[in-house]
C-alpha cells in the first residue's frame, strides 16, 4: 500500500477536531468506475478518516444508479454528507477537498454531526424563509485559495437553513469543462442557478442579497 | 493536488461572550498578539474572516521570517495558528460587522448578529490588494483580472499574462506564476523594479519575463474576457497595446479599515493612526500590522507591532 495522504501531524489535528463530533455522519460517495481520475484519492482519504473516528462512515455509490439520480448527482467524484437522521441537506462536494478545502470538509462533517444547524443571523433566516423555488449555488474553488473556504461555508449555511437550497463546492481544476462553461478565471466564483455569478467571499448579508437577486430575477 | 491543510478554522471551542482581548484579524500580527496575550495571563479571541495567516496564505514562499530559511506561506500560517492554539487562544471564523469602542467594555458584533465583549480591542485587519482604478478593471474582474496568483494562477496555464507592479509582492507572485504560465510581461510605473534584489535576479534569470518599465496601465480591454492592456509610456505619453490572456495586479494595498471609520482616527488613505504604544485615538483600542500607518509592511513588522501593543495593553488596561 502506498503512503498515507494524511501525515502524522495532520492525523493528530484531525483526531482532535473529530473529538467534537456528536452523532454519526454517513457520507454518500459517488464514483464513476469508467472515468473518474480522482475517485481513488477520495476513497483513500475517506478510508483514512474512518480510521480516525467511529462517527464517520461512507457508502460508495455508482453514478447513474437510482440513488445517484435521486440525489441529482450528474458528475463525479461527488460526496454528500447526511445528518445523523439521514437527511440530505443539499450539501455537495465535487472533487477532492484538499488544501484549504480540507478544513471546509472537516468543519462540515462536524456541523453535520450536530445536525447541520445554520449559524446565521435571524435576519438571514427570515430572508431564506421567503424562498419558494429551488436554488442551486455552485462555489468554484481552487485548493490553494485562502478565501474559498469562507465562500463555501457561507453557502452551506444557507443550505442548512433552507430546504430549497443546494450548495456545492466545485474544485475547478478537476471540473475543467464546467469551469470553462461558467468562465471561471478567479476564485471563489459563486454561480447561482447557472445564471448569476459573482467573485469573492462576500459577507453573509451581501452574499444572500446576490442569491435573492437570482431568485427574484 | 495540494496537501491537506486543517487550517485555522475554529471547530472545537464554544465562543464565550467575554474575552479580555479581542483581536480582529488573524494574520501574523493578530496571531502574535494572541500569543502575547495568553502569556500575559489574558484570554484572547482572534476573529478571522477568511483563513488564519491572512495575506501570508497568498505567498508561495517566505524567506525572511527567522527560523525558516524557506517556508511556504500556507505552512507558516498553519504553524503560527497552531502556536496560538497550543497556548489556548480561541479563534473564530467570522466577519465582524461593527464595533463599539466607546466605554471600558468594547463590543464586537459578528455577521451572525452575536455580540462579544472585551476590555481591549486589537485591530489587525490588514490590507487588501490595491486596484488599478482604470477602465475595464471592474468589468473584467474574474474574467482575466486577478489579485491572487495562488488562487487563480491555475486558470492561466500555458498562457501569457501581465503582472502589474515591481515591488516584492509582484516579484514573488511572478515567480509563482512562472511555474504555470508560458510568458509574463511585467509592467511597472517606475523606471526600475523595487523588489528585493534576490527576487529580481530570479525573475530575470527565468528568461520568460519581459519588462515594460516607466509605463502606466491606462485600460483593460477585451471582448468577453481580457485580451489586451492599454499602456502609456510616462515620458513620451505614447500609448501601446499589449496582448495578454490575463493580468495580475500587485501594486500595493489599501487598508481594511471601513469598520473603524468614525470610530478611531485614520489618515486620509484610511490607515489607522497609532502612538508609540500602538494605541489608537481611543483608549483600549490598538492597531497593528498592515492596517496601521507606517513605512514598512512585513510579517516581521506586524509581529513586532503586536508585541509592543500587547505589552502596553497589559500594563495600562489590566490590574
Amino acid at each position: 500500500m502506498s503512503e498515507k495522504l494524511l501525515d502524522g501531524e495532520i492525523r493528530k489535528q484531525v483526531e482532535e477536531i473529530f473529538g467534537n463530533m456528536r452523532s454519526e455522519v454517513r457520507i454518500l460517495f459517488f464514483v464513476d468506475s469508467k472515468r473518474c481520475e480522482f475517485c481513488e484519492t477520495i476513497e483513500k482519504l475517506l478510508d483514512e478518516l474512518v480510521e480516525l473516528t467511529d462517527k464517520i462512515s461512507y457508502d460508495k455509490i455508482t453514478a447513474g444508479s437510482t440513488e445517484a439520480n435521486d440525489h441529482g448527482i450528474e458528475m463525479t467524484p461527488a460526496m454528500i454528507p447526511l445528518t445523523p437522521e439521514g437527511d440530505d441537506k443539499g450539501i455537495r462536494f465535487y472533487g477532492i477537498p484538499s488544501g484549504h478545502e480540507f478544513g471546509t470538509f472537516l468543519k462540515t462533517l462536524v456541523d453535520f454531526s450536530a445536525g447541520a444547524v445554520p449559524e446565521i443571523s435571524e435576519r438571514s433566516l427570515e430572508r431564506l424563509d421567503s424562498i419558494d423555488d429551488p436554488v442551486d449555488i455552485k462555489v468554484f474553488v481552487t485548493t490553494s485559495c485562502p478565501y474559498c473556504p469562507k465562500a463555501v461555508l457561507t453557502a452551506f449555511g444557507f443550505a442548512f437553513a433552507s430546504s430549497k437550497i443546494t450548495a456545492s463546492m466545485v474544485e475547478a481544476s478537476e471540473f475543467e469543462e464546467l469551469s470553462k462553461k461558467f468562465r471561471v478565471s478567479s476564485v471563489p466564483q459563486v454561480v447561482i442557478n447557472s445564471s448569476r455569478s459573482f467573485v469573492g467571499a462576500h459577507p453573509e448579508e451581501e452574499y444572500l442579497t446576490e442569491i435573492m437577486k437570482a431568485v427574484t430575477g | 493536488m495540494n496537501a491537506f491543510e486543517v487550517g485555522g478554522l475554529n471547530i472545537a471551542k464554544k465562543i464565550k461572550d467575554y474575552y479580555d482581548v479581542i483581536i480582529i484579524g488573524g494574520g501574523p500580527g493578530g496571531i502574535t498578539a494572541a500569543i502575547y496575550a495568553v502569556q500575559g495571563g489574558l484570554s484572547p479571541l482572534v476573529i478571522e474572516r477568511a483563513i488564519e495567516g491572512g495575506q501570508m496564505n497568498n505567498t508561495e514562499t517566505i524567506e525572511n521570517w527567522p527560523g525558516f530559511k524557506t517556508i511556504s506561506g500556507v505552512e507558516l500560517s498553519e504553524r503560527m495558528a497552531e502556536h496560538a492554539r497550543h497556548f489556548g487562544a480561541d479563534s473564530l471564523n467570522s466577519e465582524v460587522t461593527s464595533i463599539d469602542a466607546e466605554g471600558k467594555l468594547k463590543k464586537v458584533i459578528l455577521e451572525t448578529g452575536k455580540m462579544i465583549e472585551a476590555r481591549v480591542l486589537v485591530i489587525a485587519t490588514g490590507a487588501n490588494p490595491r486596484k488599478l482604478d482604470v477602465p475595464g478593471e471592474g468589468v473584467f474582474s474574474g474574467k482575466g483580472v486577478s489579485y491572487c496568483a495562488t488562487c487563480d494562477g491555475h486558470f492561466f496555464s500555458g498562457k501569457h499574462v501581465a503582472v502589474v507592479g515591481g515591488g516584492n509582492s509582484a516579484m514573488a507572485e511572478t515567480l509563482y506564476l512562472l511555474k504555470i504560465v508560458r510568458k509574463i510581461t511585467i509592467i511597472q510605473d517606475l523606471l526600475k523594479l523595487t523588489g528585493d534584489k534576490m527576487l529580481q535576479d530570479r525573475v530575470k534569470a527565468s528568461g520568460k519575463v519581459d519588462f515594460v518599465l516607466g509605463s502606466k496601465v491606462r485600460g483593460i480591454e477585451g471582448d468577453e474576457k481580457v485580451e489586451r492592456l492599454l499602456v502609456e509610456k510616462s515620458d513620451t505619453g505614447e500609448q501601446i497595446s499589449v496582448d495578454i490572456d490575463g493580468v495580475f495586479v500587485f501594486i500595493g494595498t489599501t487598508p481594511n479599515s471601513s469598520l473603524l471609520r468614525g470610530k478611531v482616527d485614520l489618515n486620509r488613505y484610511g490607515y489607522v493612526l497609532v502612538d508609540s504604544k500602538m494605541e489608537t485615538s481611543v483608549p483600549g483600542v490598538y492597531g497593528i500590522g498592515d492596517v496601521v500607518e507606517k513605512e514598512v509592511r512585513q510579517i516581521a513588522t506586524a509581529a513586532g507591532d503586536a508585541a509592543v501593543a500587547m505589552h502596553h495593553a497589559i500594563l495600562d488596561h489590566f490590574d
